[in-house]
């Protein structure tokens, strides 16, 4: 890095005080339980935007698929357009306004306890809760990882150190401040993200010339297309993919329908819905929620294609071979190389709160589907009170699963890791919360059948079908000795496309053949508060 | 379009910057709607 420690260091210091105020405030604030899980159920519609955009956006989605944009081109950019229609827009008026009325009525305070109430099944609140303690700390150590290799090249802290430190930075507010400091800190973690992408998008454009002038110039560089990148379909950075080839299929099934709508069934998304007054809340929240993720997302796809243009103008490069074919290296390599050194040392503040802010909500979800969903409700049949002290416990137990899963797991696995965890909510979540929330006819043995049959079928897909997470596991190698059982397309058709129709499939069939849930139960739920 | 010839990709160029623009406006005119699904209270 060509910027000066002690600055840095000084920046980082700076805000990392800030954020340890917030979560001061935050431990101030909570009184109950409510409080720690759900902020009181009175957030502010600009909070709740800018904190369910940065606990969206991590520093994979900047580093990573921006780098992913620099490689294979603008085609990425559906997936913007996806998190802001699907991601913001339905999430928030249509899921968002049903899942925080429901929620009020059932006294829900996390993601799987709403299913399970609908349900009246505390099967349905353990098992969720069981499924996101076993495969967050997976998404929770990649992003811990992004982030500990940031502090490790910014700030020169030994890696395996800077894990630690970043593990016990954010647990220490979110541990003590609950979700009002989760969501507090985000959000000002989500106004430097903001700054900092505006500022990136901004520079970029003027350093090539001018928008249109940009994009011409690297539409003109289709010819530099290296071969082994055109033979699995790569045309170019400013056009889609060849229709059917290996990199279609992964930009369109796995990245722009998998991420794109995997989102709406992100537990720790989609629980802060529950924590506004009103519907009007959630309103105000599209305003501030649509332009923020086109500031994150949307930047750096754009900002990631075109520095194609910037390293081909001063090394007559490609990014891919600037990067030494590491994808993950080519934002930080544009950075450093084409920006002010002042705006260096904003970005890597703006990575690290993208790391911080994904991970606190992570932190949150998974110690919150552990400590209360899992333990509390599931095992012990809520016997044991509501005191805060058990979600604590919670907390601090999944995030030494994290810690531990970041230090021992290969590189391999966790790089699928979010992909992992996505597939999976869309497969077992999604089915039965949509059922829950829009359809009064869903029963609970057709909730069960959804989530079980998601669950399974999307870990079976992964496990033995799905090339990159298969080949990654191993499990089906020392099982049969192949690294996918079926050959050919379906290799590269993403889980979402197979496990989540499945799901939905038989949601509706099971619940048509069985009893529907008691008049008075349905009105509790869906009547308006 | 914009430099760029694909319409798949200026398509979605495009509709990143409406439908952030969109979100705007929604919010905006729905400022004080407490309404739910579109639903008159």
């Amino acid at each position: 890095m060509g910027v000066s420690t002690p600055l840095l260091g000084i920046s980082v210091l700076a805000y990392m005080m800030v954020v340890f105020y917030f979560g001061w405030l935050g431990y101030k604030q909570t009184k109950d339980n409510d409080d720690y899980m759900l902020a009181g159920r009175k957030v502010n519609p600009f909070v709740l935007a800018f904190s369910y955009g940065a606990a969206f956006i991590s520093t994979s989605a900047i580093i990573g698929f921006g780098g992913y944009a620099g490689a294979f081109g603008l085609g990425i950019l559906w997936l913007v357009a996806m998190n802001i229609i699907v991601g913001i827009f339905i999430a928030f008026v249509i899921f968002g306004s049903r899942t925080r009325r429901m929620g009020a009525n059932l006294k829900a305070v996390t993601f799987p306890e709403l299913i399970g109430k609908r349900f009246q099944s505390r099967f349905i609140q353990g098992f969720s809760g069981a499924l996101i303690t076993v495969f967050m700390p997976l998404y929770a150590g990649s992003v811990l990882i992004g982030g500990a290799r940031f502090m490790e090249t910014a700030l020169n802290i030994d890696y395996n150190i800077a894990i630690l430190i970043l593990a016990i930075i954010v647990a220490a507010y979110v541990i003590t401040g609950g979700l009002i400091a989760v969501m507090y800190t985000d959000a000002l973690q989500g106004v430097l993200m903001f700054v900092g992408m505006g500022i990136l998008l901004v520079l970029t454009y003027s350093k090539l010339g001018g928008v249109t002038e940009a994009h011409q110039a690297l539409t003109n560089m289709a010819y530099l297309v290296p071969d082994n990148l055109a033979a699995v379909g790569h045309t170019g950075w400013t056009t889609m993919p060849a229709f059917g080839s290996p990199t279609w299929w992964t930009l369109v099934s796995t990245i722009i329908l998998g991420v794109g709508i995997g989102v709406l069934a992100q537990p720790q998304l989609a629980v802060r819905f529950m924590t506004v007054e009103s519907t009007r809340s959630l309103k105000r929240a599209v305003l501030s929620g649509g332009p923020f993720i086109f500031m994150m997302a949307g930047v750096a796809y754009i900002v990631g294609a075109l520095s194609n243009v910037y390293f081909f103008n001063t090394q007559g490069m490609i990014s891919l071979e600037v990067a030494g074919g590491n994808i993950d290296k080519i934002m930080p390599e544009y950075i450093n190389s084409a920006m002010p050194d002042y705006f260096v040392i904003f970005f890597l503040l703006t990575l690290l709160a993208a790391a911080m802010s994904t991970l606190s909500s992570q932190f949150h979800a998974m110690g919150t589907a552990f400590g209360h969903d899992l333990y509390r409700e599931g095992i012990m049949k809520g016997k044991i009170g509501k005191t805060i002290n058990v979600t604590r416990a919670g907390i601090a137990t999944t995030i030494m699963i994290s810690v531990v899963l970041a230090y021992i797991l290969p590189p391999g696995i966790i790089a699928r890791a979010t992909a992992i965890f996505f597939g999976l909510c869309a497969a077992a979540f999604l089915p039965m919360y949509s059922g829950a929330i829009f359809w009064k006819r869903m029963t609970r043995q057709g909730a069960t059948a959804s989530l079980l049959v998601g669950t399974f079928a999307s870990l079976f897909w992964l496990t033995f079908i799905h090339a990159k997470e298969a080949t990654a596991l191993g499990i089906s190698q020392a099982l049969f000795g192949v690294d996918t059982i079926l050959t050919g397309t379906w290799t590269l058709v993403d889980p979402i496309l197979v496990a989540t129709p499945l799901a939905f499939l038989v949601a509706i069939v099971v619940s048509l053949m069985t009893e529907p849930a008691s008049k008075e139960h349905i009105e509790q739920c869906f009547k308006k508060n | 379009m914009l430099g760029i010839d694909d319409p798949q990709i200026w398509l979605a160029y495009i509709l990143c910057f409406i439908s952030a623009i969109g979100c705007i406006i929604y919010g905006a005119l729905k400022w004080n709607d407490d309404s739910d699904d579109g639903e008159a209270e």
